[in-house]
């Protein structure tokens, strides 16, 4: 997104202040243990009975909306090589968020997140990220492929097998009304009604859900990424396909019936019409076939 | 007054210069005496000054906001019933909602027309609150409400309270997610207010939030209510107006005893029609193509949801944007909680701000000692203080109007949405104290400036043979030559055989004494 890399820097600044506990909190407790899991996605399973694994790894919840699958083992090596390459730096050779000798800051450990997660951050292209201290790394082109996304999630999964697995949506019986009303419930109170996203407190922010394809969309109500909260078990993955079918069409391609869409602004764009076309229009006009002495 | 009296006369034969129009009219007159009162109203004068159809704009966008109302009342539906929604709208297929957000999406999708009619009438109540404060600024700044109009310009801040609260009522009424938003702020400013609070959102609301009865309430008053005391108000409006008549610029030929102006027949009665039509017609282009307020991506409210980045029409973001900014203040005391971060920016500060409105013929009175008549306007900048006061309060509405968008600032330029919220709250405060000096230096400035904002003729520079230059102003514009701008006198009796006076100047320009 253009308008993010604008303001990065005062983002990256407000971002400093708020990493700074954290690197001091590194600090404290120097020694080659984690310096700290967010998430283990490994707790807990949604309302079904039946949970599928497939040595070990989760495949499915126990319904057919959503296959959950490992990424290969074979491409472990290959991972393990890109791994090294693209983020060791930060996050250890280890993948255990214990930073290469010279390098600042306090990053994640990886092991025992899961390939959605792994999946998610690479192919959205927050990782591998630019600016070390990012409290909220920006969504950006991805640097990756698909291929070399699945061989470096191959080779973290291959340190603690763990899930969820990367997600595949079979959108087919997706019910687009039951996915309105959860997204009303659930997802609406940060990244608004239409999808568009906003700015919560602080510099972090909800994004738009606009452009996200539907496996991300999956990926992240199953991981949390960031500051959104994990979504397992109150959301069955009948549900999550029921939303995933509603953002992929109705927030993707909303129908506008009643014209142009104004960018979804809402009352703000909507104000802005009325006050700039309708009112000072017509006071134009009136201007015009008016006296003006 | 036509020679023929009522009493007894007998009629004089043939039907007159206009036919059966004549006859017809002579007919009436003779049983009602409409003769007297249609003479006066369609030799009313209307100045021809662009600003004075900033009313009109008003005033049509009102007669599109009741015809497209009628429509829309024909199939809305005022009840919290709980259906189910089985309509040509797939995406809401099944779900439960109430009937009042049901009905609208079917006025929108199943009635023919319905969509347009629901987005002219939204955009009409848009253009209607929007003008009216522009007619209303062009009042205030030229001192159009002073003596003896101060009882016109009180109907009309009362006009634009009721269409305020009109508009939040209309975009309550379809109970989607973001209107119901908005009525559960409604609710809590009710209950902020001191000691009654509790008893008077109980009583709007027939009980506690949200409650069943609330949108059978909101739309009476929405449709039935306050519409009836507008158009009485807009007809009193009116009928001051015509009854006290027209303010006028001061210029060549205007004076405090005269109105300069083009009478209602013919001249005017074509030109306003017309902007009649104009008015009809930008709304319904906009209607058409613009789309607003589309309630099927909100779905149905309920008090479980939310949604984040709501916001109210424009003309209540600053009321929005004062709830937002204000800092998290509360009383308590004797059992009792006033919850100042909603008592003063949602009751409060709309109070004083019309207050200050109400008040302002009789504050400016005060200050002047001004008791005089006045029928000549002025110049904004002949009056710096006026001016810089008023201009200072709008800035101060723009500031809160913008920080009704905090989020979507924050979210556009990616800044923390706690620095624009201490930005916006800076801002606002210092806004009427920043635009008060600027404009008064502006206003003292054009008006020490001479001929400043007034059209300049050229001059003719021409070399004699001997070498000496002289300067003769060029011929006026073919706009505005001299026999326009004299005015003819009205005739104050039926000419049928035709005018017995001097032929009208060429725009019909005419003057009446007051
Ligand atoms: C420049 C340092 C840097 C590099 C290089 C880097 N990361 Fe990160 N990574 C971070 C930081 C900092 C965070 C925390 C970001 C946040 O919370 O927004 C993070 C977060 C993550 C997370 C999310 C962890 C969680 O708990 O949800 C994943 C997964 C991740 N990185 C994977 C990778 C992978 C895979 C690569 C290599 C392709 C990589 N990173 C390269 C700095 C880096
Ligand atoms: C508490 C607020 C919150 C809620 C509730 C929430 N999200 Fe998020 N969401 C976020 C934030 C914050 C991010 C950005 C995370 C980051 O970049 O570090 C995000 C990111 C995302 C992304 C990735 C967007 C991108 O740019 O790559 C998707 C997709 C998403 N959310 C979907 C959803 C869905 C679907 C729901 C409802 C089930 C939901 N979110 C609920 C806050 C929320």
């Amino acid at each position: 997104m253009g308008r993010v890399r604008a303001s990065w820097r005062v983002a990256g600044a407000v971002g400093l202040l708020a990493v700074a506990p954290l690197a001091l909190a590194a600090r404290a407790g120097a020694g080659p243990r984690p310096i700290y899991q967010t998430t283990r996605h490994d707790a807990g399973t949604p309302n079904s009975d039946v949970v599928v694994r497939h040595h070990g790894v989760v495949t499915s919840y126990g319904d057919s909306a959503i296959t959950y699958s490992a990424p290969p083992a074979t491409l472990k090596a290959l991972g393990y090589a890109l791994y090294l390459e693209n983020c060791a730096t930060c996050h250890g050779t280890q993948a255990n968020g214990v930073p290469v000798a010279g390098t600042t800051g306090a990053y994640p450990n990886l092991v025992g997140l899961g390939p959605a997660t792994i999946d998610f951050w690479i192919e959205s292209g927050r990782m591998p990220a630019t600016d070390p201290r990012s409290v909220e790394a920006p969504r950006r082109p991805p640097r990756l492929t698909h291929h070399q996304a699945l061989a470096i999630a191959a080779w973290i999964n291959s340190l603690d097998p763990s899930y969820p697995g990367i997600p595949t949506v079979h959108l087919r019986g997706g019910n687009v009304a039951t996915g309105m009303a959860l997204f009303a419930l659930n997802c609406a109170a940060c990244h608004t009604i239409e999808g568009d996203g906003d700015a919560l407190a602080r510099s972090t922010f909800a994004p738009s859900l606009r452009h996200i394809p539907a496996t991300q969309v999956a990926e992240a109500i199953r991981t949390g990424p960031g500051n959104m909260p994990r979504f397992t078990g109150n959301l069955s993955d009948y549900q999550v396909r029921d939303i995933v079918k509603y953002v992929t069409t109705e927030i993707q391609h909303p129908r506008n019936p009643g014209g142009f869409g104004l960018g979804g602004l809402g009352p703000v764009g909507e104000g802005f019409v009325a006050l700039l076309v309708g009112v000072a229009g017509l006071a134009l006009i009136a201007f015009w076939v008016g006296e003006r002495q | 007054m036509s020679d023929v009296s009522p009493s007894g006369a007998a009629r004089p034969h043939g039907r007159g210069r206009y036919g059966r129009v004549s006859q017809a009219v002579t007919e009436l007159d003779e049983r009602l005496g409409v003769a007297r009162g249609a003479r006066t109203f369609l030799d009313k004068i209307f100045p021809d000054h662009w600003s004075f159809m900033l009313g009109e704009i008003v005033l049509y966008s009102f007669v599109v906001l009741l015809a497209t109302g009628v429509f829309l009342s024909l199939y809305y539906v005022p009840s919290s019933t709980v259906v189910t929604y089985h309509g040509s709208y797939l995406p809401l297929d099944g779900m439960p909602m109430s009937q009042a957000y049901a009905s609208t999406v079917d006025l929108s999708f199943a009635v023919r027309a319905g969509l347009l009619m629901r987005q002219m009438h939204h955009w009409a109540a848009d253009i209607f609150i929007g003008s009216m404060v522009v007619h209303m600024a062009r009042v205030f700044f030229t001192g159009a409400f002073r003596k003896p109009r101060e009882l016109n310009w009180t109907i009309g801040v009362t006009l634009l309270t009721l269409a305020i609260v009109n508009g939040f009522l209309g975009y309550s009424l379809p109970d989607d997610l973001v209107s119901g938003t908005g009525i559960r702020i409604a609710y809590s400013i009710l209950l902020s207010v001191p000691l009654v609070g509790t008893y008077l959102a109980f009583w709007v609301f027939g009980g506690n939030f949200p409650g069943t009865v609330v949108l059978e309430r909101f739309f009476i008053l929405h449709v039935l209510v306050v519409p009836l005391v507008m158009l009485g108000l807009v007809g009193a409006h009116l009928a001051l107006l015509v009854r006290q008549k027209h303010t006028q610029f001061p210029g060549e030929g205007r004076t405090e005893e005269n109105v300069v102006g083009t009478p209602m027949f013919p001249v005017f009665m074509a030109k306003t029609t017309g902007f009649l039509l104009v008015v009809t017609g930008v709304i319904a282009l906009l209607g058409g193509f613009a789309q607003i307020n589309p309630i099927w991506q909100f779905g149905p409210y309920e008090a479980s949801r939310i949604s984040y980045a709501v916001q109210p029409d424009w003309y209540m973001a600053f009321l929005d944007g004062a709830l937002r900014i204000f800092p998290s203040w509360s009383f308590h005391s004797f059992g009792h909680t006033i919850p100042l971060e909603v008592t003063i920016p949602a009751v409060v500060l709309p109070g004083l701000l019309f207050g200050l409105a109400y008040a302002w013929p009789a504050l400016e009175r005060r200050v002047t000692h001004d008791d005089a008549i006045h029928h000549l306007l002025d110049r904004p900048s002949a009056r710096p203080r006026r001016t810089a006061a008023g201009v200072a309060v709008l800035a101060l509405l723009a500031m809160l109007f913008v920080a009704s968008s905090t989020d979507v600032i924050a979210n556009f330029f990616h800044l923390s949405l706690n620095t624009v919220l201490w930005a916006m709250r800076v801002l606002v405060l210092i806004s009427p104290f920043v635009a008060y000096p600027i404009a008064y230096a502006i206003a003292r400035e054009m008006h020490a400036l001479h001929g400043a904002g007034k059209r300049k003729t050229p001059n003719v520079v021409t070399r004699s043979a001997e070498g000496t230059y002289e300067a003769t102003p060029a011929p006026a514009f073919v706009d505005d030559v001299a026999e326009e701008l004299a005015p003819a006198p009205v005739p104050t009796f039926i000419e049928e055989e035709g005018p017995a006076v001097a032929p009208r100047p060429s725009r019909g320009t005419r003057a009446v004494d007051r």
